[in-house]
């Protein structure tokens, strides 16, 4: 008898470690995928081949993501020195023609929320910092508005990653996201520093 | 010795079983959350809702952009197909039809790219008929959501698309 208790409550353990384990991998790992000049990148985000872990933290981190023949998404926390994006600092992001339609760039919580801030500037886009005729752009990320720029803010961010959104990205984008020309994101200063 | 072996195996086992079965239910765990927010609890299945500005008080389904205006149909075939509809924004702005399955995998997405003058098709499983000559989407499951994404970056665009979008259907086959 005491035996089968034992068995039971081994059982017990080990399927609340698994389910726990499980649990973290889907918490602390964002969508995997591969890392473009500091963009990370899943091909198979939303996509019927995607396996069952890309699936699951799609389903937490990106419910209801595109695949990538309507929309491919990006993700970083870090600027291109490495370092993490930091609520009190200001960021340049800026690249040139990228191969899609239309896009877009985000700042997103830790919680994969919309920051809690009432900036009205949650995120900057190609009709606003690249209106027609204009190849170069700059955005910039900072917790207070710049002087006539595009602005995402990152006011009450906290941990914040950004996301950008390519959508009806060109064929070649979709088969090689390599080719795609990233933008760069370079820190200006941080705490207010001018 | 044996005997320990034996159970380190059991806990080996149980916790490959419960990783991978957390693992595979998280998907259908949350889509169920999401078609229960998105149909108010089912009360509106099988036609369209029209969601507000995205604002950082959206907090139906994680990273929502504020650059679009979102609209959802939570579908259920079990009783037949649909037909789905969506009108072009004006300007030809982007606007895109997408299918997403009750295991989160995006089966379908039709854009007005490809059909300027409006996006139109019959979501069915397979086995439903559906009628000659029309775009079909089938689905591996009964119940899952449409969502119709437009362009609407400011307050203005988004008045604009709202209009346009109204004249969504997604419905059963009559």
């Amino acid at each position: 008898m005491s035996g089968k208790l034992v068995s039971a409550g081994v059982l017990l353990a080990g399927l609340v470690a698994g389910a726990a384990s499980g649990w973290y991998t889907l918490q602390h790992g964002m969508v995997q995928g591969e890392t473009y000049s500091g963009w990370r990148g899943s091909k198979v985000t939303g996509s019927v081949d995607a396996d069952p872990w890309t699936r699951a933290r799609v389903a937490v981190s990106g419910l209801l993501a595109l695949n990538k023949s309507q929309a491919i998404y990006f993700s970083r926390n870090t600027d291109d020195s490495g370092a993490r994006l930091r609520e009190d600092c200001r960021y340049r992001v800026s690249g040139g023609a990228l191969p899609a339609r239309w896009w877009s760039i985000t700042v997103y919580a830790a919680d994969n929320y919309l920051p809690l801030n009432d900036d009205d500037a949650l995120s900057f886009d190609q009709t606003e910092a690249q209106p027609a005729g204009k190849v170069e752009w700059t955005g910039i990320l900072s917790p207070k508005r710049p002087e006539g720029e595009p602005w995402a803010s990152t006011n009450k961010a906290g941990d914040y990653d950004i996301t950008l959104r390519l959508y009806q990205p060109t064929p070649r984008a979709q088969q090689d996201y390599g080719a795609i020309p990233m933008p760069k994101v370079t820190k200006l200063d941080c705490g207010g520093a001018a | 010795m044996t005997r320990n072996l034996k159970l380190l195996a059991l806990f080996v086992g149980a916790a490959v079983i419960g990783h991978v079965g957390l693992v595979m239910a998280v998907p259908h765990a949350l889509m169920k959350v999401a078609m229960n927010r998105m149909s108010g609890d089912g009360a509106r299945i099988n036609q369209f809702s029209f969601g507000p500005r995205t604002t950082k008080d959206s907090r139906g389904v994680v990273r929502p952009s504020p650059d679009l205006a979102y609209s959802s149909c939570v579908y259920d075939l079990s009783k037949g197909p649909l037909l789905v509809s969506a009108a072009p924004s004006p300007n030809q702005g982007y606007v895109s039809l997408s299918v997403f399955a009750a295991n989160t995998d995006n089966i379908a997405a039709l854009d007005t790219t490809q059909y300027p003058q409006g996006i139109r098709f019959v979501l069915k499983r397979k086995g439903q008929a559906a009628p000659v000559g029309v775009q079909v989407v089938e689905s591996p499951s009964d119940k899952g959501i449409i969502l119709d994404r437009r362009l609407a970056p400011s307050a203005a665009l988004f008045a604009e698309v709202d209009k346009a979008r109204r004249a969504d259907s997604c419905a059963p086959l009559g």
